[in-house]
């Protein structure tokens, strides 16, 4: 059997709409919670330190931070719900032995994971997009290139996650996906402060993670100045999302056909 | 044929699930899998199912390849998996619609013939409820639905009655018996040799990933045990006893438990008479008397 992105037909999306469904039932608990750690963010970050920090490369702290806090919601939801979620319906729930007995692909369900964790990514991102203009946050029109950049974000961290869920016997090992990429990319990759305040082994070991590249991109759209290299950012964003997307599905075939 | 298998195998790493199957299920029939737990039972099915590939031999279903066309298969089959798979944040109806979409099957389509299942099933009254508001029973009454969805030409079952009240058990089996006599083929495994022997017109009998034998009930009966058998329930004391005595008959041992085999109902007689007082039950041989014989009394996994 063919594996991989290009054996995927456009069906895939079923499985992506079942996805929806199960949300959509369970929208009270969805919902609120994913919410709580960006609002956190804006009011710790941004309003509590922000009141000592003033300014940070020219700009009110606020200003500043926003790009991270934005990128966090998306890259954050996105992650949780293709470790946990996805690793809960692929073992706990039998989800995915299910629908691949129907003309449904193990491929497919990949793919529909992938596109669910992004989905669900951007959803709470344009939610905090939306409190984030409402505050005054935003003084450029090119803000309307966020909410797609974050769902490419989101899709990026989507693929990665699932690559991880996809390769782990039980759950517990999530711990160190989480202690040992997560979190340091929520940290590091400028999202609270710049990566240049970073000794050069940890700048790099930040670039290589996608979401400073996100970050960067984000906060040239927010803030009237360019990215440090808008094109290798971007190229590195699309790549990585590419390649990783491509092995989490084919490692997700080996996973379920075995 | 609907399956053909030929020197079916299934390798895990170092462990060998399926060894050399042959299989050969006709269209319209009844044909079961039993085995003991680890005899590569569910994993022959999910070959068949296509969730699992083979390590080599042939296997078609409908007469094509499961490597090169598992889309094609899939769409005409219905699944019964043993675990329980049902999404339990969606309801009763919701459950099965979700599947018809992964068929292709219109929304029109898929609500009239969700009607008729939960009909057919005795569920309709369920149709709105959460997955935790169904009985064990009702799940599995739910998913033997589900697997109908599509109107299947084949219906892949694996244990669909295993810890259901004998009420559910017999509305299951009325079910598959109706469903057979509409033309479909049905593939079951079970560990209930009453239900094998009841609903299937051909029963493989499975041990350590390979083919013990096949045939019809009646015939790996005849083939294998004297038509009756007599079973005794002795004290432990006792046991040695009536064997030293009665140890010329054919028989088998487990425990306090003695089963003598014979020809004819007379062979037993003297027996009867010098233990009036033990506790015994003469019956017909039974496919249990064949699977146990096949496969040993002693614990596998």
């Amino acid at each position: 059997m063919n594996a991989g992105i290009l054996s995927v037909s456009p069906a895939f999306y079923k499985v992506w709409l079942r996805n929806a469904q199960v949300f959509i039932a369970l929208w009270k608990f969805n919902f609120l919670p994913a919410l709580a750690e960006p609002v956190l963010f804006i009011f710790v970050m941004g309003l509590g330190i922000g009141s000592y920090i003033k300014e940070i490369e020219g700009v009110p702290y606020l200003d500043f931070v926003a790009a991270g806090i934005l990128g966090s919601a998306a890259i954050m939801q996105a992650t949780f719900e293709c470790t946990y979620g996805s690793f809960f319906r692929m073992r706990i729930q039998n989800t995915f032995e299910g629908i691949i007995s129907t003309p449904m692909s193990a491929d497919e369900v990949g793919l529909a994971e992938i596109s669910w964790g992004a989905t669900r990514g951007m959803v709470n991102a344009t939610l905090v997009f939306f409190i984030l203009l409402v505050m005054g946050v935003f003084h450029r029109w090119q803000v309307i290139f966020l909410p797609p950049l974050m769902f490419l974000a989101a899709f990026n961290f989507a693929a990665i996650a699932l690559l991880v869920t996809s390769r782990i016997a039980q759950m517990e090992y999530f711990r160190f996906y989480f202690s040992g990429i997560v979190l340091p990319a929520q940290f590091i990759c400028g999202t609270f402060f710049p990566v240049s305040r970073f000794p050069e082994a940890v700048q790099i070991f930040a670039w290589v993670i996608p979401f400073t590249s996100y970050i960067d991109i984000s906060r040239s759209l927010m803030l009237d100045r360019p990215a440090r290299a808008l094109g290798p950012e971007l190229l590195w964003a699309l790549g990585t999302t590419l390649i990783f997307t491509e092995l989490a599905v084919r490692s997700m075939h080996r996973r379920l056909v075995r | 044929m609907i399956i053909e298998a030929k020197s079916l195998c299934k390798r895990f790493r170092d462990v060998v699930a399926v060894d050399g199957l042959d299989l050969e299920v006709e269209p319209g029939r009844c044909y079961g899998l039993v085995g003991p737990n680890g005899a590569g039972k569910t994993t022959t099915m999910k070959m068949i199912y296509c969730i699992t590939e083979p390590t080599s031999g042939s296997l078609r279903v409908f007469d094509l390849d499961v490597i090169s066309h598992p889309r094609e298969i899939k769409a005409r089959l219905g699944v019964v998996p043993q675990e329980n798979n049902l999404d339990p944040d969606l309801s009763t109806s919701q459950n099965l619609k979700v599947y018809a979409r992964y068929f292709g099957i219109s929304k029109d389509v898929a609500a009239s013939r969700c009607q008729e299942l939960l009909e057919f099933m005795h569920l309709s009254d369920r149709a709105d409820s959460p997955m935790p508001a169904l009985s064990g029973g009702m799940k599995r009454r739910l998913i033997l639905a589900r697997a109908l969805i599509n109107d299947p030409e084949l219906i892949i079952l694996d244990e669909p009655t295993t810890g259901l009240d004998p009420q559910v058990r017999h509305l299951i089996w009325d079910r598959l018996l109706e469903l057979k006599e509409r033309g479909i083929t049905l593939l079951l495994t079970t560990h209930y040799m009453d239900e094998a022997q009841k609903l299937c017109d051909e029963v493989l009998i499975m041990d350590e990933a390979r083919s013990v034998d096949v045939g019809t009930p009646s015939k790996l009966i005849r083939s294998h045990m004297r038509p009756y058998v007599l079973e005794l329930r002795a004290e432990r004391g006792r046991v040695a006893d009536i064997l030293s005595r009665f140890g010329h008959l054919e028989h088998q041992s487990s425990g306090q438990n003695l089963y003598f085999y014979g020809n004819a109902t007379e062979e037993f007689n003297g027996l009867y008479g010098a233990y009036p007082d033990v506790e015994h039950l003469l019956r017909p041989a039974s496919l249990e008397d064949v699977f146990l014989k096949l496969t040993g009394r002693e614990i596998r996994q």
